[in-house]
């Protein structure tokens, strides 16, 4: 099988994302071939998720001034900085049939298989983790989304980090810190690897992307054929651009669902445990677990893992501790305590617009901050 | 001791096959839309929803909302053509109502159906839901083995 590949730079934030749309709208309807997308935004863009709050997770002041382009995802996920060195990746394929939701979960492990294959190719050993992120060493490497649309097209995206500046990120991104310093700069970069430092070398965006697309061939078993947007296409990005993409009622709009934090503390015989929760409604988004207890790092990264996109409910979060406590050596942490301490910082989630704590795909930490941080 | 998963499929309803939305028509022919366990099953825990105003008229197959869920963010298609006379908004709210109730307090909206004979043929329904029912659970059971 044969898909198109189409290769950009320096795309402009409302066209990059309205050609991702419509072609997953014009592959789904089988008005196009099953598509990759390999492409570079302009330095720099700032995209939040699909229903995230821009004035939660961005910087507005900074970007207005310092020419950073804002927008929305059609996918989900947490806000991203984009620019020349981030690598944006788009699969769209025909998503019709029954149970194609299903399926495109499979299809996702195809899709996260094409990026670790490339990896591969370039010397970086990666792994898909949790909801939707490839690591290496438990440091992120790259997000991923699946958006399906009503007509059964499918889209994949990933945003995948050649190299990062973090400061950069740390001003227009909103963080989980109040301020940010080199410590919280160090913590940070310590989440986050990307292809450079891996490799140790300044290896060029497009010998990044020939390896990427010469993965996407192993995973799905395909051939890519270099193609353009066709004349129908870039008129319809053009539309989609003006209508949506540009349009207040698209960047602003607020979900009905209030963006909650909480966070408890208590004391337990392996020492203090904090729990700090961020919710979209009953939702836990993300959970942070810190404090100065002794225990395994990865154990506790499983752990955020698990309560990631978790119902909030006391019985729901207590059989996810107790499976994880099952599957894990706990060192001692008391399970009761910690689904104790989770529920408790659920239960105390306000509506806080100063105190949530945003969700940047790069930049929350997924690992416990403890002293070794400091 | 059996652990496979028990999707509940009541039968006092219609099923989209292709986009596993629910339909019930109530006697003044309103029309309420959902979705099924085996779409809540693939979306996992839901964050987040947005759905089209009251008045908007939808051709079958064309988006009534969009919502985030744990697995995937996904347009929902509107079953049925007609025009959306309601939406719930405790759903709005409350996203996690579809997963504690999704054939009850967890409805999404209510339509004027415009073509309802014609298109509700096209809908699983009655005796052929314990098939649809069975076929659907077996290919989200192989997935889940595939997936480990």
């Amino acid at each position: 099988m044969t898909w198109q590949l189409i290769t950009a730079d320096g795309v402009e934030a409302a066209h990059g994302l309205a050609a991702d749309e419509v072609l997953c709208r014009q592959v789904g309807a089988g008005r196009s071939p099953a598509t990759l997308r390999l492409y570079t935004y302009r330095s720099h863009c700032a995209l939040v998720g699909r229903f995230q709050n821009l004035t939660q997770e961005l910087h507005l002041d900074y970007c207005e001034g310092h020419d950073v382009q804002i927008n929305r995802r059609p996918t989900g996920g947490g806000a991203i900085l984009m620019g020349r060195d981030q690598l944006g990746i788009t699969v769209a394929l025909n998503g019709r049939g029954p149970a194609m939701h299903g399926r495109a979960r499979d299809l996702m492990e195809q899709f996260s298989g094409g990026l670790l294959h490339g990896l591969q190719q370039l010397g970086v050993e990666a792994k898909f983790r949790g909801k939707n992120d490839l690591e290496v060493g438990g440091r992120k490497i790259a997000g991923l989304g699946i958006y399906r649309d009503s007509n059964g097209g499918l889209l994949f995206h990933g945003s995948l980090l050649v190299d990062l500046d973090v400061p950069l990120m740390a001003r227009v991104l909103r963080t989980p810190f109040t301020n940010i310093g080199d410590r919280e700069l160090r913590i940070i970069a310590k989440r986050t690897t990307t292809v450079r430092e891996q490799r140790g070398d300044s290896i060029g965006i497009e010998d990044v992307r020939q390896c990427i697309a010469n993965g996407f061939e192993e995973s799905f078993g395909i051939r890519l054929q270099r193609s353009e947007h066709s004349d129908e296409e870039l008129a319809a990005i053009d539309a989609l651009a003006q209508d949506k993409y540009f349009t207040r009622a698209w960047l602003h709009q607020r979900s009905n669902v209030p963006d909650l934090s909480g966070r408890k503390s208590i004391r337990t015989d392996a020492g203090s445990i904090e729990a700090r929760v961020s919710m979209a409604g009953k939702t836990i988004k993300s959970a942070l677990l810190l404090g100065d207890f002794f225990a395994d790092e990865n154990a506790i990264v499983d752990l955020e893992g698990r309560l990631r996109w978790h119902a909030s409910d006391a019985a729901a979060i207590e059989e996810t501790i107790r499976e994880w406590a099952y599957a894990t050596s706990t060192n001692g942490l008391d399970p009761v305590a910690i689904a104790k301490v989770v529920l408790a910082a659920t239960e105390g989630a306000t509506e806080d617009i100063d105190g949530t704590v945003p969700y940047g795909c790069f930049v929350t930490p997924t690992q416990p901050t403890t002293p070794t941080d400091g | 001791m059996n652990t496979e998963p028990v999707f509940d499929t009541p039968h006092d309803r219609h099923y989209s096959r292709e986009h596993n939305i629910w339909t019930q028509r109530d006697d003044t022919g309103r029309v309420r839309v959902g979705v099924d366990a085996f779409l809540l099953s693939s979306l996992g825990e839901l964050a987040y929803i947005a759905l089209f105003d009251p008045g908007m008229a939808v051709a079958r197959g064309h988006s009534i909302g969009t919502l985030e869920a744990a697995k995937m963010t996904t347009s929902i298609a509107a079953p049925i053509s007609g025009v959306i006379t309601a939406v719930n908004e405790a759903v709005l709210a409350d996203p996690q109502l579809i997963n504690r109730d999704p054939y009850s307090e967890g409805w999404l909206a209510e339509l004027d159906p415009t073509n309802w004979e014609a298109e509700s043929s096209q809908l699983i329904f009655g005796d052929d839901i314990p098939a649809w029912a069975e076929e659907s659970r077996q290919r989200l059971s192989d997935e889940a083995e595939h997936n480990g």
